[in-house]
């Protein structure tokens, strides 16, 4: 018996979820999902046109229901990073197994990390890249390295992106960034992985060591980025002792009197 | 993460900006030791910078998503319009996507001090390209 905590149903996060909840152990679902479902999703999506309109987190739990009738599923169609929802998300956490992270902003990986860190957690993320030129799955456990100390990591050392940079010489604000939409295609390879790998490491758990904590999957040849498609790298990222997202302080019982403290040390200096 | 309001937030303020925040005020002079102050939400940095010739007012806000998202460096001191200054004499200092591989601000490396000294960076570019019509530094990409 398990319990999954998911955040994100867009196109890769439901099929990690699909796959995932057909699994008998997982006899619990937690799942946050703010958006609506809309017309440009259905080319890359699960859900049939008929959904659309609908929330996507109601959705889904039909979506698992109709497979999976046993299945107790808890929905918070939210924003992870919503306020008012911050106290039944974290007490959610805290009784779960295992996170997915299938969200595609970095404010909510990294809340989603501070999260399963807090709640000491194993989880992993997904992430296509652009164009569905490839993707990443990176796995974490807790005391392993947190997502600063990947995503840091990985911003010095891989090259993904060939996007054009902003004309900073316009002042009145940088151009728009452009993104391409992945495939399908892209989206279910790098998802099933993503599950595969989730699975893995919920059987597993602290001796799960597949020799890597981060693999990337290139789908294309990418001149410049990607010399061959369909090539796996994998990085064994280790936890960095200077990370400040994961760094251990010790803090104070009563943190708003200290901070008052040492505001007014600082500006009396 | 809300840096003023959240348990995280604040241990982040505590066990990172403000230490380093101290070292970068010790032996400095009064005029150019960074003051701080919360304005509603955000948790603000004020302070003076001279990099070559002048003087310069700044100051640098830590919005709520810090430091998730890059603080935000405003020049006070009047400035002529140039490259690489956005509204609101708003400082473009590192390239800013909505992904990892499109963001240069790193969140586990690097600390408001960063951002002032970027914008140290930055004014000396300014003077330059003042001076001579060319930014002296390469585009970020």
């Amino acid at each position: 018996m398990a319990h999954l905590f998911q955040v994100g149903a867009g196109s890769g996060g439901m099929t990690v979820l699909d796959i995932v909840c057909r699994d008998p152990r997982i006899t619990q679902v937690t799942l946050i999902e703010p958006d609506i479902y809309k017309p440009h999703n259905v080319e890359r999506h699960l859900f049939p046109p008929s959904g659309i309109g609908a929330s996507k987190a109601d959705l889904a739990a039909v979506w698992l229901k109709e497979r999976r009738p046993d299945l107790r599923v808890e929905l918070f169609p939210c924003d992870l990073l919503d306020e008012r929802e911050t106290a039944p998300i974290e007490a959610a956490a805290h009784v779960c197994d295992i996170g997915v992270c299938a969200a595609d902003n970095e404010p909510a990986k990294f809340h989603f990390d501070a999260l399963m860190r807090r709640n000491r957690k194993p989880w992993t993320l997904g992430e296509v890249l652009s164009g569905g030129i490839g993707g990443f799955v990176h796995w974490f456990v807790p005391g392993g390295p947190c997502y600063g100390c990947v995503a840091s990591f990985l911003r010095r050392s891989v090259k993904v992106d060939m996007g054009k940079p902003p004309d900073y010489s316009a002042p009145g604000g940088p151009a728009p960034e452009t993104t391409i939409p992945a495939s399908r295609a892209s989206i279910e390879i790098i998802a099933s992985l993503h599950a595969q790998i989730t699975l893995q490491l919920l059987t597993l758990g602290a001796d799960y060591a597949p020799g890597f904590t981060s693999l990337l999957l290139t789908l294309e040849k990418v001149p410049g980025i990607f010399d061959e498609a369909f090539r796996a790298h994998r990085f064994r990222i280790p936890r960095a002792p200077e990370c400040l997202i994961c760094c251990d302080a010790a803090a104070p019982a009563d943190l708003d009197r200290a901070l008052d403290d040492a505001l007014t040390r600082l500006n009396q200096s | 993460m809300n840096l003023l309001d959240s348990e995280a937030g604040k241990r982040r303020l505590l066990a990172v900006e403000i230490p380093i925040l101290e070292r970068y005020n010790k032996d400095r002079a009064d005029e150019f030791k960074i003051k701080v102050a919360r304005e509603g939400m955000d948790f603000v940095l004020r302070y003076r910078l001279k990099p070559m010739h002048n003087v310069y007012e700044l100051k640098t806000i830590l919005p709520p998503g810090y430091p998730t998202l890059p603080p935000e460096t405003h020049v006070v001191t009047p400035l002529v319009q140039c490259p690489h200054l956005l509204d609101e004499q708003l400082l473009c200092m590192w390239r800013q996507g909505s992904t990892r591989e499109t963001s240069r601000w790193d969140p586990a490396k690097f600390t408001c001090v960063f951002a002032v000294q970027a914008a140290w960076r930055w004014l000396a570019c300014y003077e330059i390209w003042h001076a001579t019509g060319e930014w002296p530094l390469p585009e970020a990409t």
